[in-house]
């Protein structure tokens, strides 16, 4: 059975409940504090430690009847991809798929190599630079020898790959994921990822008949480019780009057949053309 | 202010996964020039010589240049667990490692051959290790295309055709240079006169492939072609890289040069196209960097 989130935007309020309670759980240090000047978003996109992101989205707009403004508010996280690009790169097999159906990156075994933030579609991955020797990473089913190993990953160089784990250890403890335990309006749902499907579509059934019309789920369903469903999937009150979502994402192992052709043809063609000039006489 | 976040994360790959890229299309080209040798003719022996012991000694150095990258050597280990189809990154790390085996293995029987090794140490590679370091060459040269084509940066998915062949045929283009370059340094003035030539086929191959990729990659291609490193990758990869050295070596082809002036032209010439390979593979990673922070072209990626 896998587990996944359904983040329902119209429910959010913008408190970053689910931000600051990811941060304590999985003690990710503090990435600066700053100001941005663009709503109250502080925080501006996912990154190797920041796994939750609450986007606020200002649309004002001159109507005829006067100024018509809206505010959407929406927690973006890891989409846990049914055909994750970031899991199909990775070289050294850190990143797997656990027994909830999760992406999910082993810190002791991830090289630094960055492939997998290049092959992210949503531009979820980062490297996580430095913990700055204080902070750890806790991961890894709570295992002690685990644990070490990780830190012992990080203490030297930092750089490897982090992003959400979707609460792998709380999981594994029968726990909601602690973004989901904090989201004081059940924008964020924690559970069987089938289960949530049908719970999303019927709510967009009811925002459409409550006159929601641009109410429209991002992920439930197959989002084409091979990618397939997402196992933490959103419902939106606009277009996916308004809210710094591809509309049209594309799974880059994808790209693969193409490029190896590509490459044979010049090959051979060299290969012809090296072997006339070198065995003329 | 929306329009300005960026979507993508940009890579963190610097100058040394450049010169990765760039020395493993060397090792590609180098691979298949081994094999096009006659060693019946002595010039093209003595070339074939030079082609296995650089193409094994630049095998050796491109796993520290990855390990600066990652930062800990036995975190270059962590990719001998685990042979990925799917991952370009695996196979490539693979094809590295078998290439290193057959290059070192024909090298070891290159020297033995000509005495510097005991002869029978000659059997230690099998003929068919000829063929097999040519392949793995082509594999190792392409791969280095696929590596970044095979990914979600807009400007690199956009070039899923023209990335890889164009690595491929600059690799080759950059072999046939090294090859020239390290011949006249020999004296063997006889071998740079096929060098050449296949130099000019693989930069011809080479500009008109980058030429379409221009032309096909509209607003994906823009990082590359408008950008703010648009007029480096003109002047050093087109012109001095590609069309300056075509130019030297057909002067090389047709004109009955003197021997001190000739040699010079081949070293001009290859030094030239060197650069150009180089500036080639940092355009592709800088563009791409600049291309994950364009958000129009991340929102519809190029399928």
């Amino acid at each position: 059975m896998a587990t996944g989130f359904f983040t329902d935007t119209t429910l959010c309020i913008g408190c970053k409940a689910c931000e600051v309670a990811c941060k304590q759980w999985n003690e990710l240090p503090s990435d600066g504090f700053s100001f941005t000047g663009d709503s109250y978003d502080n925080t501006v996109e996912l990154s190797g430690t920041t796994w939750r992101h609450v986007a606020f989205v200002e649309q004002i707009a001159a109507t005829p009847d006067g100024v018509e403004d809206r505010w959407l508010m929406s927690s973006d996280v890891c989409k846990h991809c049914e055909n994750a690009g970031c899991l199909e790169a990775c070289p050294t097999g850190a990143i797997i798929r656990n027994e909830f159906g999760s992406v999910y990156i082993q810190p002791d075994v991830c090289n630094g190599c960055g492939y997998c933030v290049v092959s992210c579609p949503f531009g979820v991955v980062d490297l996580i630079d430095s913990l700055g020797g204080t902070a750890k990473y806790s991961t890894a089913n709570l295992q002690e020898s685990r644990l070490d190993a990780s830190k012992t990953a990080l203490a030297h160089t930092g750089g490897v790959a982090g992003k959400c784990t979707l609460c792998y250890d709380r999981q594994t403890l029968g726990m909601v994921p602690a973004c989901a335990k904090a989201c004081p309006t059940d924008s964020i749902q924690f559970g069987d990822v089938a289960t949530l499907r049908e719970r999303a579509k019927e709510r967009v059934t009811t925002l459409h008949a409550r006159g929601e019309t641009s109410a429209q789920l991002y992920g439930a369903d197959d989002i084409g480019g091979g990618i397939g469903t997402l196992n933490a999937f959103f419902l939106l009150k606009d277009r996916p780009s308004v809210y710094n979502l591809p509309e049209r994402p594309v799974l880059p192992s994808t790209r693969q057949p193409d490029g190896y052709a590509a490459a044979a043809v010049i090959a051979v063609g060299l290969a012809i053309a090296g072997w006339a000039i070198f065995r003329s006489a | 202010m929306n329009d300005e976040k960026p979507l993508l994360k940009a890579p963190h790959w610097g100058a040394n996964v450049t010169t990765y890229l760039f020395l493993g299309g060397i090792m590609g080209g180098l691979g298949l020039i081994q094999l096009l040798c006659d060693p019946r003719d002595e010039s093209m022996r003595k070339l074939r010589r030079t082609t296995r012991i650089a193409s094994f000694l630049l095998a050796a150095v491109n796993p520290p240049i990855l390990i600066s990258h990652l930062g800990r050597p036995e975190r270059f280990l962590h990719m001998m667990r685990i042979v990925k189809l799917k991952s370009p990154m695996s196979v490539g790390v693979w094809g590295l490692v078998l290439y290193s085996g057959a290059a070192g293995a024909n090298m070891v029987r290159e020297l033995a051959q000509s005495g510097v090794l005991p002869s029978w140490m000659r059997h230690f590679a099998p003929h068919a290790l000829t063929f097999a370091q040519a392949v793995l060459g082509a594999f190792t040269a392409g791969y280095t295309g696929v590596l970044l084509s095979a990914t979600a940066v807009p400007l690199w998915a956009a070039g899923k055709r023209h990335i890889p062949a164009a690595s491929i045929s600059s690799g080759a283009a950059s072999a046939c240079a090294l090859a020239s370059l390290l011949s006249v340094i020999e004296g063997n003035h006889e071998a740079c006169v096929k060098t050449e030539r296949l130099e000019m086929v693989a930069s011809a191959v080479e500009f008109a492939i980058l030429m379409d990729f221009r032309r096909v990659s509209g607003d994906y291609g823009k990082p590359m072609f408008e950008g703010p490193r648009a007029e480096k990758f003109r002047t050093v990869t087109l012109i001095g890289g590609i069309a300056v050295p075509i130019a030297l070596n057909l002067l090389g082809q047709i004109l009955p040069l003197p021997k001190p002036v000739d040699a010079a032209r081949t070293v001009v010439a290859s030094v030239l196209t060197l650069l150009g390979g180089y500036v080639l593979r940092e355009t592709f990673i800088e563009s791409g960097k600049a291309s994950a922070a364009v958000r129009q072209t991340a929102i519809s990626q190029p399928t």
